[in-house]
């Protein structure tokens, strides 16, 4: 199986068919960004992009996602530094323990790809994907507030 | 110097070495386990001096620090190194952390138990402080003049002739010196690093994906491994059938440990994938009958049996008119971390290596040592023999980034199971636990029921109060408040926990701090008293009171929509002092919304207000989501919820604005993680009686 990855392509071999993209990235391409909270789609915290859409990988088999291209948090720094949404997050603090953010920063650059003022409303809608037990929503709301006045 | 605060090295909490890296190195150990009131309890300073955190400053100026508290998200590898880089006068951005236990050139053996700022505050300015004090004597030797002399700044000594010399061209001498008789503590005046809003040191490797938490863990050769539990609370393993987990050439091996049945796979989802096709037969135990309802019914007739513990103040007997009465009832809660339990273990060449996401290094290490000398020692003669050899550095802890604790992983459960599993193999076994596992196999926070009784004088003043707390594993920690009642008797009845009790974000005060909260307003409300001037009325002058007052002018500064009410709450616990408001506001339709927080901290001083600020936020959101999303129930021993579907979160379009004011203090500094989370639920229920006239009676609260 080959999948498109953060613009390179990626060979995995040996993967139960079944294996959601979620374990694929983790433990056959040793890609440990996106992280498991839930399985089950509720949690957000292994979101990666395909084709430009925040996805739960933990919900899409490996195998389904053909030849759309994945993103995830470690193509989002290019060799001229980060992500402007990744600088805004070390700018407003957002992460306390960290574990989240990968979705967190994944959902927040296609948001702001999609639309770079969002609606109070639109950010609700898809921020409310990735759930923060340390309850880091008030930064997270500051940085894309931030990001949509530049 | 002359504020500066005079201090004498105690030896055994501080060795000062010279670390064997190329260049040399100053290093100065402390004896952090032993901690400040071990050390001042024990009179005997002849033990061997086992050093379990470091300040190392290297000849090319890079300073490291090792922290000996876990980073869940309450940021102590900022907090600690600022208190270094403070008294050491480096600049912040040559300091960095590792994680204590981590590097073997140090031998570190974990010893300690939790540990808190209020450790670091001492010890870590003391460290700083004599590493200074080494450098000034080594300025000063090197110029010929008196180190009282010589002052540092920046990295670099000055004497008061404006010479200076930097710390890298000192450390080889500095090292060299004997510990200092006498260092200076900087007066709070001279600050310039405590204080101040730094950016966490941990933030860069957490927008990058690259942090690694326990469940990150990779190692050349690993298997990965999951465990199916019993699904009964006390039930046991009789017999199963893996036919089904076998047909995947993933799994290489399916078998029972002491907690349930294991399987090891070459990775997670085929271990996940082959759990699911288990068949297994379950003995359900004595305990498959228990119903959280049931033992809801049992904690109301708590006053069968006698109280666990007592507390009195004036003659309560004696006062015998008219009683207002009140019961409360909080349901268990799950921790809910965002990673699950995990943990990694390799049987090494007989040592035994543990990769974990744990609260508590030492704990893992005493689980860990105890099972392999008990239980596994077959297979792993080596090991048995360097452990009965007395060699315990035959166990190596490495404590990764926690991806939330919230008290969970101050027990060791996960770290005991990755071990069993593990000493079947010659290669790292990385055991991770489903959500579902993760929900239905927590230490819960408990069950507690409250029944309050009060008695009003001609002022509508309370003169008496009675505080009955119910539960298993209880207490009245945070039951006994500050409010001047003349009469009070307070009452624990603690019970066998009927399912794993644990400490959950902020403890026995979460509980108990609610029913004493709420109980205040629902006086209030009968006496016709406004419930903020009634608290300030009763609250003796002091801190608590201070916060309350300041909280009471931002609230009046904003103001109230005429479809918006207000709780407020305050409590003082952890050394911390927290008033919080909840406003209420209805929807209409029966429907309403948390719309704004607002928070007044007194931690003493501040050490990183950015920090406090964060803590608060952190504390008010998972508050919220107990009070007003989540329980865990239990039906035929079987907890019945199993994921974030069933314990949800709060979500950010349910958030509330937040508003966090810091006092500023010079009083010793008080915890952070846990003091923001008692007020909420009382402050939102108070809310809720002033917007409907209900007083809350049970938790959660949901509100639409
Ligand atoms: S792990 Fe995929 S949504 Fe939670
Ligand atoms: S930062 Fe801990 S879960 Fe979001």
């Amino acid at each position: 199986m080959k999948l498109r990855i953060n613009g390179g392509q990626q060979e995995v071999e040996g993967a139960d068919p079944d294996t959601p993209l979620l374990w694929v990235l983790r433990d056959h391409l040793g890609m440990l960004g996106a992280k498991y909270g839930c399985g089950i789609g509720q949690c957000g915290a292994c979101t990666v992009l395909i084709d430009g859409e925040p996805t739960p990988s933990c919900l899409i088999r490996a195998a389904d996602v053909g030849d759309a291209h994945i993103e995830t948090i470690e193509g989002l720094a290019g060799d001229d530094g980060l992500h402007p949404v990744q600088q805004a997050w070390i700018d407003e603090q957002v992460p306390q323990c960290g574990y989240c953010q990968s979705g967190q920063i994944l959902t927040a650059v296609a948001l702001l790809r999609n639309n770079p003022q969002p609606s109070r409303d639109e950010i609700d809608r898809k921020m409310s994907a990735v759930l923060c037990r340390c309850g880091s929503y008030p930064r997270i709301l500051k940085a894309i507030a931030k990001l949509s006045e530049e | 110097m002359n504020r500066a605060q005079a201090f004498h090295p105690d030896r055994r909490r501080f060795l000062k070495a010279t670390a064997a890296v190329a260049g040399g190195a100053l290093l100065i150990g402390i004896n952090w386990s032993r901690g400040v009131e071990a050390a001042e309890q024990e009179a005997d300073g002849s033990e061997d001096f086992q050093p379990n955190a470091w300040v190392a400053l290297h000849a090319d100026g890079r300073v490291e620090i090792t922290v000996a508290e876990s980073e869940m998200g309450q940021g102590p590898y900022t907090l600690m190194p600022m208190l270094v880089a403070e008294e050491l006068e480096v600049p912040w951005s040559s300091i960095s952390v590792l994680r204590a236990g981590v590097d073997p050139v140090y031998g570190f053996q974990l010893t300690g138990g939790s540990t808190s700022i209020k450790k670091g505050w001492v010890l870590l300015r003391e460290a700083g402080a004599i590493a200074r004090q080494l450098l000034l004597m080594a300025a000063a030797r090197q110029w010929g003049i008196a180190p009282e002399r010589c002052r540092a700044r920046d990295g670099q000594v000055f004497d008061d002739s404006g010479r200076s010399i930097a710390y890298t061209r000192l450390v080889g001498l500095a090292a060299s010196l004997p510990m200092p008789d006498k260092a200076w503590l900087k007066p709070p005046e001279d600050f310039h690093v405590i204080g101040q809003p730094l950016p966490r040191t941990d933030v860069p490797q957490k927008v990058t994906g690259q942090a690694v938490y326990g469940i990150d863990v990779r190692r050349p050769g690993q298997l990965f491994a999951t465990v199916v539990h019993p699904p009964v609370f006390g039930g046991r393993l009789r017999a199963f059938d893996d036919t089904g987990a076998r047909e995947s050439p993933a799994v290489v091996d399916v078998f029972a440990i002491d907690q349930g049945v294991a399987v090891v796979a070459r990775d997670t989802w085929s271990a996940f994938k082959a759990a699911q096709r288990l068949s297994i037969d379950w003995d359900p135990g004595e305990r498959s009958g228990f119903r959280s309802q049931d033992w809801e019914d049992r904690l109301r007739g708590y006053d069968a049996r006698p109280p666990s513990r007592e507390h009195v103040r004036g003659t309560p007997e004696a006062v015998t008119g008219d009683r207002i009465e009140a019961e409360y009832l909080q349901p268990f809660q799950a921790h809910m971390t965002l990673e699950p339990m995990n943990c990694c273990v390799h049987f090494d060449d007989g040592k035994l290596r543990i990769w974990a996401p744990t609260q508590s290094p030492s704990l893992a290490y005493g689980s860990a040592k105890r099972l392999t000398q008990n239980r596994i020692e077959r297979g792993w003669h080596k090991l048995l023999n360097k452990v009965f050899g007395g060699y315990d550095d035959s166990i190596e802890v490495n404590t990764t980034l926690l991806g939330g604790g919230f008290g969970r992983r101050l027990e060791q459960d996960y770290v005991e199971e990755a071990i069993q599993i593990a000493a079947r193999f010659e290669v790292p076994v990385q055991l991770v636990w489903t959500r579902e596992q993760d929900v239905r196999n927590d230490f819960y926070h408990p069950m507690t029921y409250h029944r309050m009784a009060a008695e009003l004088d001609a002022q509508g003043m309370p003169r008496l109060w009675l505080h009955d707390i119910a539960g298993g594993g209880v207490s009245s920690w945070g039951a006994r408040h500050d409010y001047a009642i003349p009469h009070q008797r307070i009452r624990s009845y603690d019970f066998e926990p009927p399912i794993p009790k644990g400490p959950w974000r902020s403890v026995a005060p979460h509980f108990n701090v609610f029913a004493v909260e709420h109980f205040i307003d629902e006086l209030a409300r009968q006496a016709g008293h406004d419930p903020l001037d009634y608290r300030l009325q009763l609250l003796p002058d002091g801190r608590l009171k201070r916060c309350l007052l300041r909280l009471a002018e931002r609230v009046k500064a904003d103001g109230l929509n005429k479809n918006e009410r207000i709780g407020y709450a305050a409590a003082s616990t952890f050394d911390s002092h927290v008033a919080e408001a909840v406003v209420l506001r209805d929807l209409g339709t029966g429907r309403y919304r948390v719309d704004r927080v607002y928070c007044v901290i007194d931690c003493g001083i501040v050490i990183n207000p950015d920090i406090v600020r964060q803590q608060m936020e952190s504390s008010i959101v998972y508050g919220l989501t107990a009070a007003t999303l989540t329980e865990i129930t239990v039906e035929n021993g079987q907890v019945q919820q199993s994921n974030f579907h069933d314990v949800p979160a709060l979500r950010l379009h349910q958030l509330p604005e937040i508003f966090v004011d810091i006092v500023d203090s010079t009083q010793k500094p008080g915890g952070l993680g846990e003091p923001g989370v008692p007020p909420l639920a009382p402050a939102l229920a108070n809310a809720w009686l002033a917007s409907t006239g209900k007083p809350l009676r049970r938790l959660p609260l949901r509100l639409s």
